[in-house]
C-alpha cells in the first residue's frame, strides 16, 4: 500500500500552523485579563502548544517523505525550508520547556517564553505561506 | 527556585529540540541517500525518457538550452542535486518570478516524463 504522503502533509501540517497561533494569542491574551480566566487561557495555551508540537511531528515526518529527503530544495520550497525548521525546534523546544516548568514561571521567564512564541508563530505562519504557494501557484 | 527551575527546564528544552532536529537531518539524509542507490540501480524506461526529452524541447529548451547547460535566465540542470519529487513539484508548481507552472500544460505523466529525462542529464 502505498501511502499518498502529499494529502497526509496537507492534512497534517494545517494542526501545528493553527494550534501554535491560537496557543500564542491565548498566552497573549492572559496577560490582560481577569485572574480566574488568565488560569483557563494558560491551561488552554499549554494543552494547544503541546497538540501543535505533535502535530509538527506528523507533519515534518510527511513532509520529508515528500521531498524524499530534500531538506532545502530551491524557490518557494527553499522558502518553506528555512522558515520551517527554525519554527519546528522552535516549537519542540518551547513545549518541552512549558511541560516541564508548567504554571511554576517567573516574569522575566514569561515574557521571554512570549517573545519566543511570537518568535516561532511568526515563522510558521510564513512557512505556511510559502508552503501554500507552493500548492496554490501550480493551480 | 522558580528561576533555577526554568534555566534547568530551558537547558532540557535546548537540548532534546537540538537533538530532534538533528535526528531529523540524519533521518532525511539516510533516506534520501536510500533513494539514489535504488535510482542507481534502475534505469528509467527509455519511452518515457524519451517523451521527457521531446517536451523538454518544447518547453524547457528556450530558456534553460536546448543541451540543459543553462540559459540567459535559467540555471543548467546538468548537475541538478534535488530528488526527482522535487523536481517534479517546481515543473508542476513553476518558481514565483522565475519559472512557469506546467501544471496546466502537461498531465502528470507527461511531468513525469520530463522529470525522468531530466535526471539522466549530466550522468
Amino acid at each position: 500500500m502505498t501511502i499518498p504522503w502529499e494529502q497526509v502533509h496537507g492534512a497534517m501540517t494545517h494542526f501545528p500552523i493553527a494550534l501554535l497561533l491560537f496557543s500564542t494569542g491565548c498566552d497573549f491574551g492572559s496577560l490582560v485579563l481577569g485572574e480566574q480566566l488568565r488560569r483557563e487561557l494558560r491551561r488552554v495555551s499549554f494543552y494547544g502548544l503541546i497538540a501543535a508540537a505533535l502535530g509538527s511531528l506528523g507533519a515534518v515526518v510527511s513532509g520529508i517523505a515528500i521531498t524524499q529527503g530534500d531538506l532545502w530544495g530551491r524557490g518557494d520550497m527553499l522558502r518553506h525550508h528555512q522558515f520551517i525548521w527554525p519554527a519546528f525546534t522552535l516549537l519542540i523546544a518551547l513545549s518541552i520547556w512549558r511541560l516541564i516548568v508548567r504554571d511554576r514561571v517567573s516574569r522575566v521567564g514569561l515574557w521571554i517564553y512570549l517573545a519566543l512564541m511570537g518568535l516561532a508563530s511568526g515563522l510558521m505562519a510564513a512557512a505556511g505561506y510559502f508552503g501554500g504557494e507552493l500548492i496554490l501557484r501550480g493551480g | 527556585m522558580s528561576n533555577f527551575l526554568e534555566i534547568k527546564a530551558a537547558g532540557a528544552a535546548a537540548a532534546i529540540a537540538s537533538v530532534m532536529i538533528a535526528a531529523t537531518f540524519f533521518g532525511a539524509g539516510f533516506y534520501r541517500a536510500q533513494g539514489e542507490n535504488v535510482g542507481k540501480e534502475a534505469t528509467p524506461p527509455a519511452i518515457a525518457v524519451n517523451k521527457g526529452k521531446a517536451l523538454f524541447a518544447q518547453s524547457c529548451a528556450p530558456c534553460h538550452g536546448k543541451d540543459a547547460d543553462g540559459g540567459e535566465d535559467a540555471p543548467s540542470l546538468l548537475k541538478l542535486d534535488i530528488s526527482e519529487a522535487h523536481i517534479s513539484l517546481l515543473v508542476h508548481s513553476g518558481i514565483k518570478g522565475e519559472m512557469p507552472s506546467f501544471t496546466k500544460k502537461y498531465s502528470d505523466g507527461e511531468i513525469e516524463s520530463i522529470v525522468k529525462y531530466v535526471k539522466t542529464l549530466g550522468k
